[in-house]
């Protein structure tokens, strides 16, 4: 199974502690691995289908990358394969633009479901993989919802989107969207884990997959509630400014 | 009653299409005004007890204010006097450090009982019930945050705006931000959240000014609370209305 990451700062900041333990400790998806960030509004995404870890030592690349990306909102995934070739276009994270911005997208979880999905909208990702048709079904509700913006809160549109999604194709998603000044998560399967103020890493906002956490502290678990189809979470400025469930 | 502008936008731009327009819809109120923003993560604010109109022209710094300050968040504040004197320092906006975030803060309403808070660490000592009710949502919002660390800002603002109205009921409209989230808080009246044509650029614009700043009223679009004994809460962040939330 994939992993996500995130970092979120009110200024700009590295990951230069936390991605490698990030990488380490995902080590076994083996498909691939990507870092987005945002440099004066405009995305930037490095990503490689080669394996992270590989012969005892992190990917160069991604090493470097780790001490050098600086930015207030950090994103990366570790790929192991569900759905899709192994190859640099099929790593994650992604990007498409709607409502007058960019966006990064990260995903991961089994959704072949969502595979036949077809765009009416473009461009397309290049990608034929259970993620990218996720980021694209998501991007084309938020391109229809556009003339109710901003009267229709952008959490309004998102559950909206995510209920549609959950309902037509039913599967596992934990997905990471932004657009650099803040981070929409959400979780229903699997559980994301947050920690302010690490003592050992950054004391940014982190936020993983990684089941124990990238260090030995009180990372706080968050799941889906029972009844409910999953949880949002709001990241901006270095905090977790809101949760939600999203109701059936 | 005081008059409140915000301006949030994903770049740093400037107000000066809007600020002299909320000056204008504000010239009744003859006690003040105050401008703060964000730069590099600090808070600045230029603030003034003159009246924001000077005979029939607009206050001459409020207008280079306008067009010289760019940020992506900018608050603004006419002040019209309901508690304290006609003196700077009860202009606002006002500012406060907490929560790893330094803050600014304006507020227009009215509550007797707001006054009489007595916080353990005072923005001002002056008597001004803008310091007392940043005061009261600041230490509640801390004494949530300290007790449930794990809970959002917004559940710990919302908890917090509902001790203030109950256990100081009253009319209060807030704005509250960070360099990266703006929270309105109203239990009254109505804040107004203009979205201009693409053209004029990817910001938004919110108001307590009755009708909005501008002459396309359709483009404002009005959030209104006629039961001061709960509340709204707006969540913006860049041009984006993230969360509309209801005590």
């Amino acid at each position: 199974m994939c992993d996500l990451f995130a970092l979120c700062a009110s200024q700009h900041y590295t990951a230069a502690a936390s991605l490698p333990l990030f990488a380490v400790r995902g080590r076994q998806n083996v498909h691939g691995w990507g870092i987005g960030y945002f440099r004066r509004k405009q995305p930037v995404v490095e990503k490689s289908g080669e394996k992270v870890f590989q012969g005892g030592r992190l990917h160069g690349s991604f090493q470097r990358l780790a001490r050098v990306v600086a930015s207030p909102i950090i994103l990366a995934h570790i790929r192991y394969k569900s759905s899709g070739q192994v190859d640099e276009c099929h790593a994650h994270p992604f990007v498409l633009d709607f409502w007058g911005q960019s966006w990064i997208f990260a995903h991961n979880g089994k959704a072949p479901a969502i595979e036949p999905y077809v765009s009416r909208q473009a461009p397309a990702l290049e990608a034929a993989s259970d993620s990218a048709r996720t980021f694209e079904f998501l991007r084309d509700r938020f391109v229809e919802a556009e003339p109710r913006r901003p009267s229709a809160p952008f959490l309004q549109v998102f559950k909206e989107s995510l209920v549609q999604l959950i309902r037509q194709y039913p599967g596992q998603y934990n997905l990471l969207l932004t657009n650099g000044r803040f981070l929409w998560a959400f979780t229903n399967h699997r559980q994301l884990l947050l920690l302010k103020g690490s003592r050992k890493l950054e004391e940014a906002l982190l936020l993983t997959t990684i089941e124990e956490g990238l260090s030995p502290e009180n990372w706080q678990k968050i799941a889906a509630a029972e009844g409910t189809w999953g949880k949002i979470l709001l990241l901006a400025g270095g905090d977790l400014v809101l949760t939600e469930d999203l109701e059936p | 009653m005081c008059e409140l502008f915000a301006m949030s936008s994903g770049q740093h731009y400037t107000a000066q299409e809007y600020l002299p327009l909320f000056a204008d819809k504000s010239r009744a109120n003859i006690s003040g005004w105050g401008i703060g923003f964000f730069r590099n993560g600090q808070v600045y604010i230029e603030k003034s007890c003159e009246g924001i109109y000077a005979g029939d022209q607009v206050h001459d710094s409020f207008q280079r204010l306008a067009r010289v300050i760019d940020s992506r968040v900018i608050l603004s504040h006419i002040r019209c006097t309901k508690s304290g004197h006609q003196k700077e320092s009860h202009a606002q906006p006002l500012t406060d450090r907490f929560l790893d975030h330094q803050w600014l803060f304006c507020f227009a309403g009215e509550s007797k009982g707001g006054a009489a808070y007595v916080s353990p660490r005072p923005i001002i000592d002056e008597e001004l019930l803008a310091a007392r009710v940043f005061e009261f949502v600041r230490d509640d919002l801390l004494a949530q945050m300290a007790d449930w660390p794990s809970q959002s800002l917004y559940q710990g603002l919302a908890v917090a705006c509902k001790q203030l109205i109950t256990r100081h009921p009253g009319e209060y409209t807030f704005f509250l931000a960070n360099e990266s989230v703006l929270f309105a808080f109203l239990n009254h009246a109505q804040v107004l959240v203009y979205h201009p044509p693409k053209l004029m650029g990817e910001l938004l614009v919110l108001t307590t000014v009755a009708g909005g700043l501008t002459l396309d009223p359709d483009h404002w679009r009005r959030y209104a609370n006629p039961d001061p004994s709960r509340g709204q809460i707006l969540i913006i962040s860049g041009a984006d209305l993230l969360y509309l939330g209801h005590l």
